[in-house]
């Protein structure tokens, strides 16, 4: 099978592909897919193992684990939604810019690009997060603003590129307004580099959501996330040690598997830069 | 080389000032008063000006600002607003925990990273490589808080090695401190060699499709001496350079791990200082790791300059 079919340039992006689409289903139908609801507190069935009704087990409010990781899902792929949008419309906005009008203008945004860049992500979501107050949308707010300076770099050194092409001097020659230029033919050119980096920002949303719930600094309880989950099963882990793994794992899978996306959606675009 | 250096110093002081402002401006415009947490929900409104007159909270902000930039350039941190103990040396003191973990947790990525990569490369587009380059995928998508609570579930709770969490100096009980540090150094440091392994497997892949180490192979020289005395050595540059940035992340990265295994590390203090409105911690320890990462970043800088001549050219002169 492997002779014929590519598969070191679509292997990753089939991975990539279904593990995010079977996130996304598994997000989206939600409550069809169990009849439990996530808040529901049902005491007499806390710390429950895994059974034929509770397929993950229950946690010690006695809601149904399985029933809270797949909502928690819904969460986690809005965050990275949000999250995302703001960093490519941000980055898109001063990397095009920067990259067109150059000196002083460029200067200036980049060098500040740049600072924020070299702060390690988890600490400048913590410190936006003391400024926002802790809570879902500040933790979006503050996931999409960490993304900003990655996208910047990258629109603007994917725009230096496209600005010695010849279809943009032709442009200029037409008189084209620079508006027109900028958003109409040079952003198509670099959409590609974009998406990829998408694919990847949304592996890096998962985790500093997650990791912001975990402290306790994003969803607040008894809203369903899966760092949240992890930090309240870590102290019913010798009775329940699904509390801790089952919303792990859910992470871990995402993580992959956007990640596995972006690389394949890499490969498959553009083959050389794979070694 | 000179012009170089003076470049990168000169944009280190001023990124200091800048963290430092946001900070402050992101600290005082959140919702929620230190004298809240202080004196509970039932204060008086005259109790609650009482503690912001005390503390300097009731003037203008860049007067605020500018007093305690001015005590900080003493060396003077403040007091906690919570406790009322001196900043400083707590800082300090907490300052030893966390360069132990995150130096500890750059070793093991290290260790991890190096060898497989290595033999990644050596093994280029074979299984071994294909294994190695999926377990590096595996590593680098996996929550460090994940890993702790499963290594906490295995040597704790499963076959109680390890105790759960807590500290105690390594001058005191070096045993004992190594005991409670291998399991946070190892969350930390597994999900860390993840890119360190691609970096390393990509230089030596590059360093073994170059001309002097075919010349090296043409000569006779043994696969092992091409390997550790060619490859490795050259290597390393870019992998270096990455390196550095990995460290200052991971030294970023410590707020959660500390949490969960009880470590009192400066990223626990950045934590205790947001959740109890506790601006003195909050700005004190956030700027610590900010002091670190920009150090760590500038060493890198300046050692890839001295081992590759071409980043000055390229990089510093403008």
């Amino acid at each position: 099978m492997g002779k014929h079919f590519p598969w070191r340039r679509y292997g990753l992006l089939i991975i990539g592909a279904t593990l995010t689409l079977a996130l996304i289903l598994l997000a989206a139908l939600a409550p069809w897919l169990t009849p439990f609801s996530p808040y529901e507190i049902n005491i007499p069935d806390r710390l429950q193992g895994p059974s034929a009704v509770h397929w993950l087990g229950t946690d010690e409010l006695g809601r149904d684990t399985f029933t809270r990781t797949v909502y928690a899902g819904r969460i986690s792929l809005m965050v990275g939604a949000v999250a995302v949008g703001i960093g490519i419309f941000g980055g898109i906005l001063i990397g095009l810019t920067s990259a067109y009008f150059g000196g002083a203008y460029d200067m200036i945004f980049m060098r500040n690009m740049d600072m924020l860049y070299a702060f390690p992500a988890i600490l400048l979501a913590i410190v936006i997060m003391a400024g926002l107050g802790t809570s879902m949308i500040n933790a979006m707010i503050a996931i999409g603003i960490i993304f900003i300076p990655g996208f910047a770099r990258l629109a603007r050194a994917t725009t230096q590129v496209v600005l010695r092409q010849q279809f943009v001097e032709a442009a200029l020659t037409t008189g084209m307004s620079t508006r027109r230029l900028l958003f109409r033919e040079i952003l198509p050119n670099i959409a590609t580099p974009l998406m990829v980096q998408g694919a990847i920002g949304f592996a890096y949303a998962v985790l500093i959501e997650s990791a912001l719930s975990f402290l306790g600094l994003g969803a607040q309880p008894p809203e369903p996330s899966w760092g949240e989950m992890i930090n309240s099963g870590r102290g019913q882990m010798a009775q329940a040690p699904w509390l801790g793994i089952v919303p792990g794992a859910a992470i871990f899978l995402s993580v992959l598997g956007f990640n596995t996306l972006g690389d394949g959606l890499r490969d498959f675009f553009d083959p050389h830069l794979r070694d | 080389m000179i012009r170089f250096l003076a470049a990168r110093l000169a944009a280190y002081v001023p990124t200091l000032f800048a963290i430092s402002i946001i900070l402050f401006l992101a600290i005082h415009v959140a919702p929620g008063s230190p004298a809240q947490v202080s004196l509970g929900i039932n204060a008086t409104p005259e109790a609650i000006e009482r503690f912001e007159r005390e503390h300097g909270l009731d003037r203008p902000l860049y007067e605020q600002y500018v007093s305690w930039l001015y005590e900080v350039l003493k060396g003077d941190f403040g007091e906690s607003l919570q406790s009322g103990a001196p900043v400083g040396p707590e800082l300090l003191s907490r300052l030893y925990v966390t360069l132990e973990l995150a130096i500890l947790a750059f070793i093991i990525a290290n260790l991890i990273a190096v060898p497989l990569g290595c033999l990644a490369a050596y093994h280029h587009q074979r299984t071994v490589d294909n294994t190695f380059i999926f377990l590096a995928t595996l590593m680098g998508s996996m929550p460090n808080f994940w890993l702790a609570t499963l290594l906490i579930l295995l040597l704790t709770v499963t076959l109680g090695w390890l105790p759960s969490g807590g500290y105690v100096p390594l001058g005191e009980a070096p045993l004992e401190n190594l005991r409670l540090m291998i399991m946070p150094a190892l969350s930390l440091g597994v999900v860390s060699s993840a890119l360190l392994l691609r970096i390393m497997r990509t230089g030596m892949l590059e360093v073994f499709s170059s001309d002097y180490i075919r010349t090296a192979v043409a000569k006779g020289a043994g696969q092992r001496v091409v390997i550790w005395r060619h490859a490795l050595r050259n290597a390393l540059i870019p992998y270096l350079t990455v390196g550095g940035v990995e460290f200052s992340l991971l030294f970023g990265g410590v707020v959660i791990v500390e949490n969960i295994f009880l470590l009192p590390g400066v990223g626990q203090l950045a934590l205790i200082g947001i959740t109890q409105r506790d601006y003195p911690y909050l700005l004190a320890s956030v700027l610590l790791i900010a002091v670190v990462v920009l150090t760590a970043n500038l060493i890198v800088d300046v050692l890839a300059a001295w081992l590759d001549p071409r980043v000055v050219r390229t990089a510093g002169g403008s």
